[in-house]
């Protein structure tokens, strides 16, 4: 008798404990890459951050979730923040101002913000390990990889891209070192950069350079909404310093208003695909 | 008056050098012979020419007129005010231009073909503004008033400016390419629209000189001489934000500029007689920008810099020199 | 209506009548007149803050009436503007801002510009007219220097000399010594009376009472925004108006060519009494 109830307490400790350990920590994701890849693991963050005016997007699963509004220069509210109890903060490199604060009220900040597809597959990884779901972001990994891959198959051409970012005709081009150049360059395009090269993965190029090299396709990537899809792209067309481009003349100029050439997310094949069969054409 | 031929001389040589140069080089290396044939109306289609007929051309033009336009309006400002520290940053034409154009970017980037339009409303506006406090009430017209007035406006648009550029941080690099100043690259589209304000600001500009300097001899001289000394600030401060807000529109915010180019002139010449001053700092105002402007381009070629931090480093040598020499 | 060209040797060169100023809302004048015939120098005198300046700166349309007129052979200054104002008087500011940089010469062809239609090049009337304004004023020797090396005396003459480039009939001077030493005051009295001898009307507004008697044909005294007298400067400047205006136990003499103003400097001695200085 006294042997089953010590072992009947001793199952209730179990469960107790393993319940306790079963308790899920408390993640704000400020980035989409973060929250998008936690949904995907199976766990809802907390609180996910949303820029002003900005284009994030996330995943349906996350449409309860508490909104944290993101700006200059610490990102969230703090207040707001620590009203949430995180145990962890998914952050971003833009908000280091923020970081540092919310390190000095003993949060736990990981600053992650992929720049390269290939840095998405080990940050998923890592996320994983914090989560405690190695396992399932392991297969996360591999179908990405394989989607990936799938996206890349039978590339026919390389066409020669000049991404560039913000305001109107300014060539302020996405270098190979920026989510956007990473992600068109695996969808087979070449990028133009006029051999340039910075830590920001940003620079303004000459336009004389534009013309110099001639890209068969332009790719703007505004803050604009969709309806200005066009007015935008008949004023790049009707540009006069790149009349003479192949892209012009043949009018191949488009306009991407979603951010999933600005930020990390978590559908990159998706991503690569459309960037082929509607910019690239291969 | 040798000194003042003198310089004009110095001046017209060094215009005529930024001009050549400025046509010569950019990032893309183009021979200066077939540049000069490009120019004669014989290139042979391709690459340079697009580069030299499209790209440099245009913009040594806008150089010249937007630096002869804010030369002119500090020159015109300094003397109409008489403060040596007016430039058109102080009627609040740079502030308001500066909102308008990042009010677009950030809010309207769908209307971004408006953005110089908008910089042109805006800096009107707040020239409108400074001037409708200035000229009201008590004291109107006098210099302190329109100061005053024109840093009030300032502080609100640069403040408005600072308030977007905050709260949409995404979007603020796009926008420090405007407020850093740079010249555009889209041929003549934008001179083609803003040309009347550059005219209408040089015309009364002309005008204005002999009246300026009836009004150096003070306003009771002035009036002796038949002249109406607030109408001929008021005329001043017009000609002046017409010429700054027509010059931010296209290319972004370059004050200093205005406030130096005429110390200098002034400095050089010996005299603040506005017809040399006048004219003076057009023909530096024009030498500064467009040789800013190549040293912007041809630098770090093909990264493409703002002019505004490269007038400055050709401008403020000279003024520190002209400085000691003369004072 | 005659434009003022022709008068008759009848009509005055000014004629301001019942002129009320206002600045800043506070009256200044409270109906003041002022005549001034062809070919005399009247001397503007009284207390300070009695209203000179701005009597002589609202007849010359450098201030806005509030009521009354101010005639220019005949035409309201009111009414005229640019050239046409600066053809019928100049106005000699007591002391005008001195740019730098600028040589007489230039100052003075400043003063010509008033006779030129804008973006009009000067004429060699215009040059002979500047050399000729140099001369009068008697600046022609220092014609090349610049302003900012001048003495009081000199700028002052050089100011003169701006205002005869508008060849004006009428010359208005705002205190022009109060501020020179007694020889640059000599200088300055002397051109003044040989430019009047030459056919100049000269307004000469003058703290200084022995200088006004000296070479004023007129004396009109303003005390408290009215002008209370107006006569020969012996006649009207007497002990009893001095006293009265000036709160002055004085008395003014002329002799041998020169005047002199005897003040009991220490107070007023006895009203009726008749105390030597």
């Amino acid at each position: 008798m006294r042997r089953a109830v010590l072992a009947a307490i001793v199952a209730a400790l179990l469960c107790i404990t393993s319940a306790a350990q079963a308790k899920p920590p408390r993640i704000v994701a400020l980035t989409p890459f973060g929250a998008n890849t936690l949904v995907k693991l199976g766990v809802e963050p907390v609180g996910i951050g949303q820029t002003l005016g900005g284009q994030e997007r996330f995943s349906p699963k996350l449409k309860d979730v508490t909104v944290l509004p993101l700006s200059h220069p610490n990102g969230p509210n703090l207040e707001q923040l620590a009203s949430l109890d995180p145990d962890l903060v998914l952050s971003s490199p833009t908000w280091a101002k923020g970081n540092e604060s919310m390190g000095d009220l003993g949060i736990r900040v990981l600053v992650r913000e992929p720049r390269k597809v290939a840095e998405s597959y080990s940050q998923t990884l890592a996320i994983g390990r914090l989560v405690d779901r190695r396992k399932r972001a392991e297969a996360l990994v591999k179908s990405m990889k394989e989607g990936v891959a799938q996206a890349r198959k039978g590339i026919e051409r390389h066409p020669s891209v000049m991404l560039i970012l913000g305001v109107g005709r300014t060539p302020f081009v996405f270098l190979p070192n920026s989510w956007g150049g990473d992600v068109v360059t695996k969808a087979g395009g070449q990028l133009l950069t006029g051999g340039v090269e910075s830590s920001s993965g940003f620079e303004r190029i000459s336009d004389e350079v534009v013309v110099a090299e001639d890209p068969d396709v332009i790719v703007a990537v505004p803050h604009a909404n969709e309806e200005d899809i066009p007015s935008l792209t008949e004023y790049l067309r009707t540009n006069p310093a790149w009349a003479t481009t192949s892209a012009v003349r043949n009018g191949r100029i488009h306009i991407s208003v979603d951010n999933s050439l600005l930020q990390a997310g978590t559908d990159v094949a998706r991503t690569i695909r459309k960037v082929r069969r509607l910019y690239l054409e291969n | 008056m040798a000194r003042r031929t003198l310089v004009f001389a110095g001046l017209s040589a060094a215009l005529a050098l930024a001009v050549v140069t400025s046509l010569a080089f950019g990032a893309v290396a183009v021979p200066l012979g077939e540049t000069i044939e490009i120019l004669l109306g014989n290139g042979g289609g391709g690459p340079h020419q697009q580069i030299v007929e499209t790209l440099r051309l245009p913009r040594t033009v806008e150089a010249m007129v937007v630096g002869a336009a804010l030369g002119i309006a500090g020159a015109i400002l300094q003397g109409a005010l008489a403060n040596p520290l007016a430039s058109p940053d102080v009627i609040g034409v740079t502030g308001g231009a500066g909102f308008g154009a990042i009010l677009i970017i950030i809010l309207f980037p769908g209307s971004i073909a408006l953005l110089p339009v908008g910089a042109l409303a805006f800096g009107l506006l707040a020239a409108a503004l400074v001037f409708s406090i200035a000229w009201s009430g008590a004291n109107r017209g006098s210099t302190g008033k329109v100061i005053l007035a024109g840093i009030a406006i300032l502080s609100l648009f640069t403040a408005a400016t600072t308030g977007l550029l905050a709260a949409y941080p995404e979007r603020a690099p796009s926008a420090i390419f405007f407020i850093a100043g740079g010249l555009t690259s889209s041929g003549w589209d934008e001179m083609a629209t803003i040309w009347p304000y550059f005219a209408a600001g040089f015309l009364c500009a002309a005008l204005l000189i002999r009246p300026l300097d009836r009004l150096a001899l003070g306003d009771d001289v002035s009036a002796s001489l038949g002249s109406r000394p607030h109408l001929i600030r008021l005329g001043a401060a017009v000609a002046a934000a017409l010429l700054a807000a027509a010059s931010a529109a296209i290319a972004g915010l370059l004050g200093f500029l205005g406030l130096v180019v005429p110390h200098v002139v002034r400095m050089a010449g010996g005299t603040s007689s506005h017809t040399f001053v006048v004219p003076a700092s057009a023909i530096g105002g024009a030498a500064l920008l467009a040789a800013g402007g190549t040293l912007a381009r041809t630098l770090r070629a093909p990264i493409e810099m703002p002019v505004g931090p490269f007038m400055v480093v050709l401008g403020v040598p000279l003024f520190l020199w002209l400085l000691r020499k003369v004072v | 209506m005659d434009t003022g060209e022709q008068e008759s040797n009848g009509a005055p060169m000014l004629q301001a009548r019942g002129v009320e100023v206002e600045i800043a809302g506070t009256p200044i004048l409270h109906g003041a007149d002022l005549r001034v015939e062809r070919g005399e120098l009247v001397a503007v005198v009284g207390p300070n803050g009695a209203g000179k300046s701005t009597l002589v700166r609202a007849v010359s349309g450098l201030q806005r009436l509030a009521a009354g007129a101010a005639l220019w052979s005949g035409r309201s200054v009111e009414e005229m503007r640019g050239r046409e104002l600066a053809r019928a008087r100049a106005f000699v500011p007591q002391r005008m801002p001195v740019p730098a940089g600028v040589t007489v010469r230039e100052a003075v062809t400043i003063g010509r510009s008033s006779h030129l239609r804008p973006l009009r090049r000067l004429s060699d009337a215009d040059r002979g007219g500047i050399e000729e304004a140099m001369e009068r004023a008697r600046v022609t020797r220092f014609a090349e220097r610049s302003l900012r090396t001048l003495s009081g005396g000199e700028l002052q003459r050089v100011q003169i000399a701006i205002g005869l480039a508008q060849e004006a009939p009428v010359l208005i001077a705002d205190e022009p010594t109060s501020q020179l030493d007694l020889g640059a005051t000599i200088a300055i009295a002397s051109l003044l009376r040989d430019l009047v001898s030459d056919g100049l009307t000269v307004i000469l507004v003058v703290h200084d009472l022995a200088l006004a008697a000296a070479v004023a044909d007129t004396a009109v005294i303003v005390s408290r925004g009215r002008t209370i007298a107006a006569g020969r400067p012996t006649d009207v400047l007497n002990s009893e108006r001095l006293a009265e205006t000036w709160g002055a136990d004085a008395r003014l003499t002329e002799h041998g060519g020169r005047t002199a103003l005897h003040v009991a400097w220490t107070g007023l001695t006895d009203r009726g009494g008749d105390e030597a200085s």
